[in-house]
């Protein structure tokens, strides 16, 4: 165990200091406690010197002096501090490890018969020879700085002796050092270049699907105007063309942008005409014309027919219809034909039966048979029933009747909404009735609206 | 240059599909609309059209009453004129083709008909 010089200098100094006060009685008793003081504090300022701390051991000389001045020692003691001051500013000026050298001075102290200093592991130097390294070994006195590590390639170091030739297979260390913190400085660049890159790649690509977005939009505009009445004519559709280059617009988006907006101009007519069906003497031949308008192959009607199905289902159904006649050999045929032509056809065999059913059905056209065998109604009777339900009274009601009763129906005062066909009974002449008789329903209706 | 038809027809949603298939029939025309027979003899007149299609119910004057009118007129006696009606009877139709009509056609329309028999009387 090493104890430290100021360790030792803190034990010793406190009787001193105490003795210092007792100092004034100068009693034989103090006196000789002065003395025993005062070889502590020379032995203290040996210590020091030892160290190299040359000023904490004059202190202790001056202390040594004050309380036993007839100490012979203590000249002696001023004298070699006063030599190895000298001696370690001339060989050793205070570099930045200072520590060391003024600890490599300690085996300089003279050995003094009072002075009890631990042994020292080096003979007493000749006062020429300056420093030499410090020994390794436990009892090398170690300086409260001493805690700190050395650092390992202190060039002030006077006598550190030089590094160990590199081996011939391994990089020095330092180099390797600067090496790799620029190899990884190098790496840290890359890997911000990478990143910009990236980074750069996607606004470009972000900017490229911006600009093909907007050529898309503009061609589409061009495309919707063209192809609004069907398919545009030869001329048009190369200045389409032109304009889809002049957008650098890829040809397969070219192709699907026209494919995209043909269906949907296509599917827009068919919702114009379905609106207007009962305008239409067929729905199913108006809408085969508008596929050749639209240039829609059976292909791409098939692909997109669930995008028409919902105007198809519409366009099947034109309203619902109670057939009144007991007479099945010609009802049933006509019952047929009605619903082929997309009414839903209710059949009564008899006024009183329809009375029954027309609530419930609320009718858009009732057909009416003028005689009845089994009936003590007939149509006209059946009719004024109708006039007089304010629900029913301007449904759109046709009498179906023989020719000579023609001149009867034609005296009497029928409304618009009312009308007749004679037997046998013309379906075209019937639909053309029926639809006459729509349309003023309608206009009644709206003006109601 | 393009041909002139003049549509006679009250009916808003008649007009606006006949127009609707005007539009896609391909055909260089120009539709004019009246809305009664009064208003049509007044534009035939004014100016004449190659062709005209004529509702024969309408409000103010009807069909019956305007073509007489235009059949009568050096201006228009040679325009073919087309019975465009709901009214289907053998009568009327014998009715339309005395007072000089070409043809009688009978709503509800088929679009096809309708443009092969426009496209007929327009080449004549």
């Amino acid at each position: 165990m090493v104890a430290t010089a100021k360790t030792y200098a803190t034990q010793v100094s406190q009787p001193v200091q105490s003795t210092g006060a007792q100092k004034v009685q100068e009693t034989p008793a103090v006196k000789q406690q002065n003395k025993e003081s005062a070889k502590q504090s020379l032995l203290a300022a040996d210590r020091f010197v030892k160290e190299g701390n040359f000023e904490q051991a004059k202190i202790e000389v001056e202390k040594a002096q004050k309380l036993d001045s007839s100490n012979p020692y203590i000249q002696a003691f001023l004298d070699r501090i006063a030599y190895f001051e000298t001696l370690q500013k001339k060989n050793a000026p205070p570099p930045v490890a200072a520590s060391e050298p003024p600890k490599a001075a300690t085996p300089a102290a003279p050995a003094k018969p009072p002075v009890t200093a631990p042994p020292t592991p080096h003979p007493q130097p000749a006062p020429p020879r300056p420093v030499v390294q410090p020994p390794p070994g436990p009892a090398a006195p170690t300086p409260p700085a001493a805690a700190t590590p050395p650092k390992p390639a202190a060039p002030q170091q006077k006598f550190t002796p030089p590094p160990p030739p590199p081996h011939p297979g391994a990089a020095p260390a330092a180099p390797d050092t600067s090496v790799n913190s620029r190899l990884e400085e190098m790496r840290a660049q890359i890997e911000l270049l990478t990143k910009a890159l990236h980074q750069e790649k996607l606004a470009r690509e972000e900017i490229k699907d911006r600009q093909l977005q907007s050529a898309v939009s503009q061609f589409r505009a061009a495309l919707e105007k063209a192809w609004v009445n069907g398919a545009p004519r030869e001329e048009d559709s190369q200045q389409l063309h032109q304009l889809a280059l002049s957008l650098a617009l890829p040809e397969e988006v070219e192709v699907s942008v026209q494919r995209e907006v043909k269906i949907d101009m296509y599917s827009r007519a068919v919702k114009e005409v379905v609106a207007k069906r009962k305008l239409l003497k067929s729905s199913s031949s108006t809408l085969e014309w508008l596929r050749k308008v639209y240039q829609i192959s059976v292909a791409e009607y098939l692909e997109n027919e669930s995008k028409f199905l919902l105007d198809l289902v519409a366009d099947q159904y034109k309203g619902t219809l109670l057939l009144i006649s007991e007479d099945a050999t010609g009802r049933d045929p006509l019952s047929s034909k009605l619903k082929m032509s997309g009414y839903a056809t209710i059949i009564a065999a008899t006024p009183e039966v329809a009375l029954e059913k027309i609530e419930k059905i609320n009718p858009n056209v009732i057909l009416c048979e003028a005689k009845f065998k089994q009936s003590v109604l007939s149509g006209v009777k059946f009719l004024h029933v109708l006039r007089a339900n304010s629900k029913l009274n301007a449904t759109p009601f046709i009498l179906f009747c023989d020719p000579s009763e023609i001149q009867d129906l034609q005296s009497s005062e029928l409304r618009p909404n009312e009308g007749y066909v004679k037997k046998p009974v013309d379906f075209d002449e019937l639909s053309a009735v029926m639809n006459e008789k729509l349309v003023r329903f309608r206009e009644y209706i709206s003006k109601l609206i | 240059m393009s041909k002139v038809i003049l549509l006679v027809e009250d009916d808003e949603d008649n007009r606006d599909l006949v127009s609707f298939v005007m539009q896609r029939s391909r055909l260089d025309v120009d539709l004019v609309i009246a809305e009664n027979g009064q208003e049509a003899v007044d534009k035939a007149l004014a100016s004449p059209p190659h062709l005209i299609l004529m509702d024969m119910q309408m409000p103010v004057m009807d069909g019956w009453h305007a073509v007489p009118i235009l059949k009568a007129d050096d201006r228009t006696k040679h325009i073919p004129i087309i019975a465009f009606t709901a009214q289907a009877k053998p009568e009327d139709k014998a009715r339309s083709r005395e007072m000089g009509c070409v043809e009688h056609y009978t709503k509800p329309m088929d679009p096809e008909e309708l443009l092969a028999l426009i496209q007929k009387y327009l080449n004549q």
